[in-house]
């Protein structure tokens, strides 16, 4: 490993400690760190992204738990559901007279004396659970990755003093074929939430310089959540040296840290499993995949088609899905939310819902990496916990339907929807899920108060009649000709859906001022016709058509797309008729 | 020693003068003065650690929970103390502290541990500003000499000590108090304690300082390290409140063997040690010793969780919590929900892993021992506000925090603008454009008027409601929904199946179109706000009925399982209806194009019709106002507004605290102006009484100016709000009640529905029928049809008849007894 004489990846607390000795006796004075970094981290971001170290650490999952050893560099990913608060540690210590530091762990290296000198330092608890609504390919393709990563380290460990030279090449092996393995995924699920979200797999990101490092600390507390399944796999994760600003609940993030796993917590009802100095990476930027328009072209094409055929054929709702797969919000003025585009397809029944819901549900699922959907219920309603309610006793944000990382997809099914009659908590449902409907926002109960958070999440809508207790900004009549036949679209043609739609629906976009001119001359001659437009259609009409210059792969709007949207409208208001 | 969790064993070293953050102040505070001078003096002279060990430290505040820094007091401690953790409790050095507060005979000066602190500077330091303080010159006597003798006399254990005025005496000794708490709060208390025993040597209790008002507060989530064993103070609410946790002070031990009963012993580090064999001569028997417990001296504890208000919260994150330790008094002196402010001492605690763990973990807990806790409710903005007028001195002369004196300023400086009626104006709804007129009446009446209850009981309502009737697409619903957001409790609604009252609520399907609504109740969920109801149209008859109590009684009842329950729904009311046709009929009135009842529709002060002009301005200023919002930097469209924060704290804090009256001058207007408006009804020499105002004008008039008022902050309402209700009042009349036909303002249009120039129309109709029929028919003759009086009438009559108009005619000659109508036949009788 070049010029470190210390393995970060299998005994990463031995190369903190090796740096903190290190600049213990190049003068520093232990008390005035305060716990900010004195070198430790340049050290690994050295051996992860210099030298391709990131490919081989594991990652950290209930299928690789078992058999990653503590104390080791893992990776963790997973969206913050909770944030515990800043917690007080003592940070470094005199052990004799030689500082010592805590940093990274829960438990002390050396025997800390109690009478010695101490500083005490800072860090914060995040709590992180599998991000809520994975697409099945996606868990499948990160446990891939994961299991192959888990092997290299697994070997790596096992054979590492003895069996050096020769192992060595096949650890490389393998894990090339992990970052194979990476890439395609990246490519595929293509960080789906944009902005800042998913940091996938840290290959791709190697490209930017833009890796903001975090040392942190997990400790996974498993069944503490009984909404997530079992097998997933929560953490605790301790953040070292980050600002406070950085993280924001329902962030989805990749963290790099030292696994610590607490036999005793198991006995004291918290699983635990700790895993210390974590990076945390966020990708500020897709890859600047140059793919040239004719390929997007084509990709449109062939997608549009796809979801016809899922669709029975019904064109103008393949179109306003593909656009409704695109949104994003991208702006907040007040208490709009600019970019969101939520899609009603009415006229379904209870009959063609199980048919076409279904379709476009598991087509849905094949193209984004998080997707959910609620059957509403009058039961369901009156019911389900929608929005995350704090437990004072557990002292634990509870997690609820609609806590959700940004860019998920989720599909609420209304013709279930029998008259009956809603509780209280079913209104207070129903108005949760207005208000995520028309602003983007979740109130979480913290039962003193409520507290809104923003969210952005693209919503379907598929209801019998229009639905009024959901206003979606796009109602479509759905018009279906045939049963789809066949529907299995090939791997490399989903896979370039996905790069497509994870890619086009972050790029910025603009209009020039001419066109500017000639759209608010055709939304004033719109409404000169018909008095009834306001300024939610137009509003609507706008987002569509930044949407439809986007999924052409445009980055400023054209009067051709302007037109088209313009058509599409023509052609949806003659449905409503 | 490193597995070591409990914090005895971390503190021992033999000779380190353990935990002595107790026995100091324990001493002051627990044992009637003289024994505990006494024995403290005794404990004093050695420094023999036994010694310090065994006196009982009963003292409520800051023992029994071991802190960092008193671990490290034995070796590192006094070396060390440069390390914002490393500030130890080091109270050994507050036991010579007790010297310097008994005073003369101790001659060398002690210092606090690792400080320049003089002890004996800061007890003078704290007896001056005892004795000298004053707030006001021209006092005699001192403002804490005067509490200390009230304290006294009520037998009080707490002398409240505004950090503001240890500042404004001594800044120096506010420094050290806020870095050492400890050590000088354990002065402080020494210091009382001398005080009230030379002011009467009988008196027995040890009052305590509780220091509040600290100059800086500091938000919660940026307690850090280097706070620890500082006084901080911190705002938030208080969630969670434990049961109240009994705490050991002192033990008394009965042996089994001989049945004598031990000297108390004192805790010791959280720990109460049974003495290993009997004390007495004759016994001596080995582990006889039992804890009796009826006599052992309990205090009370109780740990409270405090957490961040929303207001403090950065956006994406949860509240932060911190755990409060209340002792004595202060126990259940907050509720959880109240908003306190808490002065304390940060500490923080170390953890042990599990009860059997060998393992040090190295955390530690961190909380607050809480000195001195106050309610802020009073100063909340987005309180509970009344309309109604409270005692004036209820809420004036609450003593209200520093930063909310801030705000309250700013809001005043904001109200001394000249322009800030239209300044709000147009921070409402910026996104809305022209209806300047429309949105003051909004204005007026998120302000609203003041409620008045009379003693004899009838009460008048505050509260303005507003109708606003147009046509689709002129924002009506936009309005509505930000008016929705910016009010207390405001309550949104769509007309379309509101239930009015109840909370549940129910999910419809339209059989047809299979479209699903939603049934709610609202108006009881808006009680004191304002209950916005979309579509009020297409609201049911029974839910309408309702709303007839709730806007002019304020109650809602409800007849269930025969009881009928009356609900305070002192709730405006904001409506917006579409007219029935789907555009607004000019040629009809009001009530014809939306098919409300009259008698509801005056019930609404105002009544706006928004009528769509189709201008191509304004249409082209929406266009290039979404345009923009969608590929611009919104924050250029922004102008010169109030943001909804500041907004919503005006408008609560207006509402709260200005009650304006009416001023004689603003009175004589109002009759001047009613006078006039109900005069303008009278045409000179013409016969016909048009009614331009009704005496519910002239309350909606008060109620308006009052608002108006309220809207400067102002006191009293002067004649110029009482001129701008007026203009306001007419130009929604002029919309509403303007009768087409002669374009004169007809109250009748509102309240019957009929205007003036109609009624005469239809009384001429209905005499040139009776004079027709007269002419045609015989008594008791041939029945004719009522078509053919129709043609007969449009012969003579010059003006338009429809066949209906002549129904209604008939109808009143055959309740006259004049005719008989058998479905279309008339005959006269």
């Amino acid at each position: 490993m070049g010029g470190i004489p210390f393995d970060c990846l299998a005994n990463p607390l031995g190369a903190v400690r090796i740096t903190f000795e290190r600049a213990i006796s190049s003068g520093s004075d232990p008390k005035t760190f305060n716990g900010k970094d004195w070198g430790a981290i340049e050290v690994f971001k050295e051996c992860l992204f210099d030298q391709n170290g990131l490919s081989q650490v594991p990652i950290l999952d209930s299928s690789t738990i078992g058999r990653i050893k503590p104390n080791s560099l893992v990776r963790f990913r997973g969206m913050v559901q909770d944030m515990l608060g800043n917690e007080l540690y003592v940070g470094a210590f005199k052990d004799g007279s030689t500082w010592r530091t805590n940093k990274f762990t829960d438990v002390a290296s050396f025997p800390m004396n109690s009478s010695s000198e101490m500083s005490m330092w800072e860090r914060r608890l995040l709590y992180c659970v599998p991000v809520p609504g994975q697409s099945p390919w996606v868990v499948e393709a990160s446990s891939s990755a994961a299991a192959a990563s888990s092997e290299a380290a697994i070997n790596r460990g096992d054979n590492w003093a003895s069996q050096q030279g020769e192992k060595r090449r096949r650890d490389d092996d393998t894990s090339v074929d992990t970052m194979d393995c990476n890439i395609s995924n990246h490519e595929a699920k293509g960080s789906p939430s944009s902005t800042k979200k998913m940091r996938e797999d840290g290959l791709p990101c190697q490209a930017f310089q833009s890796h903001e490092l975090e040392i942190g600390e997990t400790s996974s507390m498993q069944s503490v959540i009984p909404d997530f399944d079992t097998k997933s796999l929560s953490c605790l994760v301790k953040i070292y040296d980050s600002p406070e600003t950085e993280l924001k609940l329902n962030d989805v993030f990749e963290f790099v840290g030292v696994f610590t796993f607490d036999p005793e917590l198991v006995a004291s009802k918290n699983e635990t499993d700790d895993s210390d100095a974590l990076f945390e990476d966020e990708l500020v930027n897709l890859p600047p995949n140059k793919r040239v328009p004719y390929v997007i072209r084509g990709i449109r094409e062939s997608l549009v088609g796809y979801l016809t055929a899922v669709l029975g054929n019904d064109g103008v709702a393949a179109q306003s899905v593909l656009l409704h797969l695109l949104s994003q919000v991208h702006t907040r003025v007040d208490t709009v939310a600019v970019g969101k585009l939520s899609l009603n397809l009415t006229g379904f029944t209870k009959e063609t819902v199980s048919v076409f819901g279904n379709q476009l549900n598991l087509a849905i699922q094949s193209l984004l990496p998080l997707t959910q959907a609620l059957p509403l219920t009058v039961e369901y309603l009156n019911t389900a916990s929608l929005a995350p309610k704090k437990d004072y006793k557990s002292n634990r944000l509870i997690t609820g339907s609609l806590q959700l990382a940004d860019g998920t997809h989720l599909i609420l099914d209304e013709t279930q929807l029998n008259p009956g009659t809603l509780n209280s908590t079913g209104v207070e449902n129903v108005q949760i899920l207005k208000s995520l409907m028309e602003m983007q926002k979740v109130e979480y109960d913290f039962e003193y108060y409520k507290l809104e958070m923003s969210s952005d999440v693209q919503l379907l809508v598929l209801s019998e009649g229009k639905s009024n207790i959901l206003p979606a900004d796009l109602v479509l009549p759905f018009q279906p000709s045939s049963v789809g036949s066949s529907l299995n679209a090939d791997a490399n043609a989903l896979q370039a859906w996905r790069w497509y739609l994870a890619t086009l629906r972050s790029q910025p976009h603009v209009i020039d001022p001419e066109l500017q001119k000639v759209i608010e001359n055709d939304l004033v001659e719109a409404r000169q016709e018909d008095r009834s437009l306001g300024s939610n259609d137009f509003s609507r009409w706008l987002t569509m058509a930044r949407l439809m210059s986007a999924s052409f792969g445009e980055t400023s709007l054209s009067l051709e797309h302007w037109q088209m949207v313009k058509e599409l409208e023509r052609l949806r208001k003659n449905r409503l008729k | 020693m490193a597995s070591d969790s409990s914090p005895s064993h971390r503190n021992g070293g033999p000779s380190s003068p353990i935990d002595q953050s107790s026995s100091p102040i324990a001493n002051t505070n627990s044992s009637p003065g003289d024994a505990a001078q006494r024995r403290r003096r005794r404990e004093r002279s050695p420094s023999d650690a036994s010694l310090f060990a065994t006196p009982p430290s009963q003292r409520a505040r800051f023992d029994a929970t071991p802190t960092p820094s008193s671990t490290q007091s034995g070796r590192g401690g006094r070396r060390s103390r440069a390390t914002p953790m490393a500030t130890p409790t080091s109270t050994d050095d507050a036991i010579p502290s007790s010297d310097g507060g008994e005073g003369e005979e101790a001659a060398p000066p002690m210092y606090v541990w690792g400080t320049n602190i003089s002890v004996h500077d800061v007890n003078a330091a704290i007896l001056r500003f005892l004795r000298h303080f004053r707030e006001n010159p021209l006092q005699t006597e001192g403002k804490y000499m005067r509490a200390i003798h009230h304290i006294l006399e009520i037998e009080g254990e707490t002398l409240d000590v505004d950090a503001h005025d240890v500042f404004d005496y001594d800044s120096d000794l506010y420094t050290k108090m806020v870095r050492y708490p400890l050590e000088v709060l354990a002065i402080f208390d020494i210091v009382l304690m001398e005080m009230t025993s030379k002011i009467n040597d009988l008196f027995e209790k040890h009052i305590q300082a509780r220091i509040f008002n600290l100059r800086t507060s500091t938000p919660m989530r940026n307690l850090n390290p280097s706070d620890i064993e500082k006084m901080v103070s911190i705002k938030g609410m208080i969630i969670r409140c434990s049961s109240i946790i009994p705490e050991i002070r002192e033990a008394v031990f009965k042996c089994l063997v001989c049945g004598y009963f031990s000297d108390p012993v004192g805790v010791d580090r959280g720990r109460v040690s049974e003495p290993p064999r009997c004390n007495k001569e004759e016994c001596r028997a080995l582990n006889s010793m039992a804890l009796v417990h009826n006599r052992c001296r309990f205090a009370d504890k109780q740990i409270v969780r405090l957490q961040e208000t929303p207001d403090d919260i950065p956006e994406g994150g949860t509240p932060h919590t911190v755990s409060l330790l209340m002792h004595d008094k202060l126990v259940d002196a907050g509720k959880p929900g109240d908003r306190v402010e808490v002065t304390g001492i940060y500490r923080a605690m170390s953890v042990r892993v599990g009860p059997t763990q060998r393992s040090v973990k190295s955390l530690f807990k961190t909380y607050i021992d809480c000195l001195h806790i106050k309610k802020t409710d009073k100063s909340r903005m987005q309180a509970e506000d009344q309309t109604e007028h409270l005692n004036a001195s209820d809420n004036m002369n609450e003593d209200v925090p520093a930063d909310f004196q801030d705000k309250v300023e700013q809001l005043k400086e904001l109200a001394k603008l000249p322009d800030i009626y239209e300044r709000l104006t147009r921070s409402l709804a910026p996104n809305i454009w022209e209806l300047d007129d429309v949105k003051k009446g909004l204005l007026c009446q998120l302000f609203g008027g003041s409620a008045l209850k009379l003693p004899s009981g009838a009460s008048f309502r505050g509260d303005i409601n507003i109708l606003m009737v147009g046509d689709p697409g002129t924002s009506k619903s936009q309005l509505l929904q930000y008016i929705h957001k910016l009010a207390p409790r405001g309550i949104y609604t769509s007309g379309r199946g509101s239930s009015a009252v109840g909370l549940t609520a129910y999910v419809a399907k339209d059989p047809e179109t299979g479209e699903t609504v939603l049934e709610s109740g609202a108006l009881v969920l808006s009680d004191r706000g304002i209950c916005c109801i979309d579509e009020f149209d297409k609201m049911s008859e029974n839910a309408r009925s309702m709303l007839h109590e709730v806007m002019e009684q304020q109650t809602v009842s409800i007849a269930k399982a025969g009881i009928i329950a009356s609900l305070n729904a002192r709730t405006s009311v904001l409506a917006c209806a579409n007219p029935s046709g789907s555009r607004y009929n000019p040629r009809l009135s009001v009530i014809d194009n939306i098919h409300l009842p009259p008698t509801l529709l005056s019930r609404f002060d105002l009544i706006y019709l928004l009528l769509d002009k189709a201008d191509e301005q304004a249409d082209r200023r929406l266009a290039k106002h979404i345009v923009a919002l969608h590929f611009e930097n919104p924050e250029s469209i922004q102008q010169d507004v109030l943001d909804l924060p500041t907004l919503t704290a005006y408008l609560s804090y207006a509402r709260r605290y200005v009650h304006p009256k009416l001023s004689d001058e603003a009175a004589d207007e109002l009759t001047r102006g009613y006078v006039e408006l109900r005069r303008r009804g009278n045409f000179p020499g013409s016969s016909k009484k048009v009614i331009t105002a009704t005496p519910r004008q002239i309350e909606s008039l008060i109620r308006l100016s009052e608002a108006l008022a309220r809207i400067r902050f102002s006191e009293w309402v002067e004649k110029h709000d009482v001129i701008e209700a007026f203009r306001l009042l007419e130009v929604a009349m002029q919309q509403s009640a303007t009768d087409h036909a002669t374009g004169t303002i007809d109250m009748d249009l509102i309240t019957t529905g009929v205007s003036a120039s109609e009624r005469i129309r239809r009384e001429n109709l209905v005499s040139a029928t009776r004079n027709l029929i007269m002419e045609k028919l015989q008594l008791g003759g041939p029945s004719t049809r009522s078509m053919e009086l129709l043609e007969e009438l449009k012969k003579q009559g010059s003006a338009e008849i429809h066949l209906n108009d002549l129904r209604n005619a008939l109808a009143t000659l055959a309740g006259e007894g004049f005719i008989v109508l058998l479905g279309d036949t008339v005959k006269r009788i």
